[in-house]
């Protein structure tokens, strides 16, 4: 053995050292690897990498082409298409009654906000006003389903950055809110329980204990939430800062909900443009200040809060009466009217038979989703099925500013920042 | 009334360049040409009442059996005001030989991945996008499915009635079985 010379110092050339050293070098041809590196072409030679389609942190298969530069993420450009299905075209050989299944499967951690735009948009299309009980429970079921999808975002987007205790607690309490879809539907997911014209069906008796038991039970449970990651030192040095973007930019990548009210801009759908009586309660605007990553952690969390209000007031003001339109060309007749009315069981026959027709013209109405701004743009042509229908999908717009925010951040922070847009290749494909 | 804020600032700002608009639903269409379309829409972004900065969508219409009365297209844009809550629908119609018009993609960014989108499923051009490639679809797809003569779905099935129909020459059996069904 030969002795370890002191730290900073050449170890001494005795024949052997040197015999393994010129051995070493060629063996991991250093030599040729030393000249081959240009000190100057380095700095503006960048590399590209892919990330996804299968990366865990993409939810779902988003595939980023990146040219980093050393860390840097100098360009980033996403390469979506992965679970396009082509709904859009399945709409146009349906009848619109057989369209909302398709809808639920788009935003699938979100299927009611789907349902609800599209049969508020056929509804405005035929006219047909829904009762207020009716428009109530959309409101209550809409209202779970954007915890339930707020709940799902939080607990991914702390995993990806390395935060697992959140993903279990987030699930947990997800399971409540599913349950409450199970009673009502008989699904946990897609539940398809908003029609064109009112619900599925009335809930049962079971549904304002569970639902009293979430109003009462998850501001706690979101103060848990908080307590886990909203002061936590590391989870802020990851976020605060990071991914930013401004009002103005926002606005120019057509981004919204809480991408845009991150950035400052109290810009909510359900107070702007009130559908289904969401002008009966009482709630606020989450908004950030800087636009980052943080800002639209905080907006979401605030808004689980506020959802939570307005399930209250609606559930201690959920009027009685019929769920659904008294309008037989749209919602089929009650089951004991069929027995003895001649004419609803033609309407019957015809609803199942041949759907409903729309007059000729073309609509565009817009829900607030957890993800921002969802809109359906429906052509009808007078026929029983949508000649058009093209979604507007908030995640699709969200994801196009990612290569604005992700430029010149670290690679790690890129997770961060697809984590704080919440999309959802479901939406984003469609 | 969504949309007639646009409607009628186009009309007095820009003499002419509507050429016709209808309301229904509440809502408010503007049919334009597209030589104006990026005027008219630069226009609706920066004029102070109307401030419509924000991309909603772009998609395309497919009406294949109203030409040669009149295009084949539409191409239907849709922009919204935060600042005064209102949302816009503008109608550039274009034929099917000539299914071009103007890239929106430096009045808002936004416009980027939707065009690129309505390329991808419509066929339709954008004249100076920067990178007009498929977006949804693979780049080897053939054909713009939603439009509407598209075959999307079903395989010709042989049956004993339908050869002819269902089978290229070569495939077809030499005799067919039994006399006669």
């Amino acid at each position: 053995m030969t002795a370890l010379p002191p730290l900073g110092q050449p170890p001494a050339r005795t024949d052997e050292v040197t015999d393994q050293y010129e051995h070493g070098r060629e063996m991991l041809g250093v030599e040729h690897r030393l000249d081959a590196v240009d000190l100057v072409q380095l700095d503006d030679d960048t590399m590209e990498l892919n990330m996804g389609p299968q990366h865990p942190s993409t939810h779902g298969v988003l595939r980023l082409v990146l040219d980093i530069d050393g860390e840097m993420v100098r360009e980033c450009r996403p390469d979506i298409g992965y679970l396009h299905t082509g709904f859009e075209k399945d709409f146009e050989r349906h009848t619109y009654q057989q369209c909302i299944p398709y809808t639920d499967r788009m935003d699938y951690l979100s299927p009611l906000f789907n349902n609800l735009g599209f049969s508020l948009a056929v509804e405005r299309l035929l006219g047909v006003e829904v009762p207020l009980r009716g428009q109530y429970l959309r409101v209550i079921m809409c209202e779970l389903c954007r915890i339930a999808s707020h709940l799902i975002w939080y607990g991914t987007s702390a995993l990806d950055l390395g935060a697992t205790t959140p993903f279990i607690y987030a699930w947990r309490d997800r399971e409540k809110l599913l349950d409450i879809n199970e009673l009502v539907s008989g699904v946990r997911m897609h539940t398809s329980f908003i029609r064109v014209g009112g619900l599925m069906a009335d809930v049962p008796d079971d549904f304002y204990d569970l639902v009293t038991d979430v109003v009462k039970t998850f501001p706690r449970l979101i103060d848990e939430h908080e307590l886990l990651i909203t002061k936590n030192p590391i989870f802020r040095d990851r976020t605060v800062g990071l991914g930013v973007i401004s009002a103005e930019d926002a606005m120019a990548y057509g981004a919204s909900g809480p991408v845009l009210r991150g950035s400052g801009i109290a810009y909510d759908l359900r107070k702007a443009d009130p559908y289904s009586s969401y002008d009966h309660f009482d709630f606020d605007i989450p908004v950030g200040r800087r636009g980052d990553v943080y800002d639209r952690y905080l907006v979401r969390m605030q808004e689980m809060r506020e959802s939570v209000r307005i399930i209250d007031q609606a559930l201690n003001n959920l009027p009685d009466g019929p769920v659904n339109t008294s309008d037989r060309r749209v919602a089929m007749p009650p089951r004991n009217e069929l027995n003895t009315s001649m004419e609803s069981l033609i309407y019957h026959f015809k609803l199942v038979t041949e759907g409903m027709r729309t007059p000729a013209g073309e609509v565009y109405q817009a829900v607030e989703s957890p993800r921002g701004e969802l809109g359906f743009y429906i052509v009808s042509d007078g026929s029983n099925r949508p000649y058009r229908c093209k979604v507007r999908a908030p995640a699709f717009s969200n994801l196009s500013a990612l290569p604005h925010m992700v430029r010149n951040e670290l690679i790690a922070d890129v997770v961060a920042v697809i984590g704080s847009i919440d999309i959802l290749l479901g939406d984003v494909d469609r | 009334m969504s949309g007639a804020r646009a409607a009628d600032l186009l009309e007095s700002e820009l003499p002419g360049i509507v050429k016709r608009r209808a309301e229904a639903y509440g809502e408010t269409t503007v049919w334009l040409d597209r030589e104006r379309l990026v005027d008219a829409c630069k226009l609706l972004r920066d004029h102070r009442d109307g401030q419509y900065r924000m991309p909603l969508f772009v998609t395309a219409v497919d009406w294949p059996e109203r030409e040669p009365e009149e295009p084949r297209f539409d191409i239907v844009y849709q922009l919204r005001s935060l600042q005064y809550n209102d949302v816009c629908r503008l109608i550039v119609q274009v034929p099917e030989d000539d299914a071009r018009v103007p890239s929106l993609e430096r009045v808002f960014a936004g416009m980027d991945w939707h065009e690129r989108e309505a390329y991808d499923l419509l066929g339709i051009d954008f004249a100076g996008h920067h990178g007009l490639r498929r977006l949804l679809l693979p780049d080897d797809w053939e054909g713009h499915p939603l439009r509407k003569d598209y075959v999307s779905f079903g395989e010709p099935v042989a049956f004993t009635h339908n050869l002819e129909w269902a089978l290229p020459e070569a495939e077809r059996p030499p005799e067919l079985p039994g006399e006669s069904r």
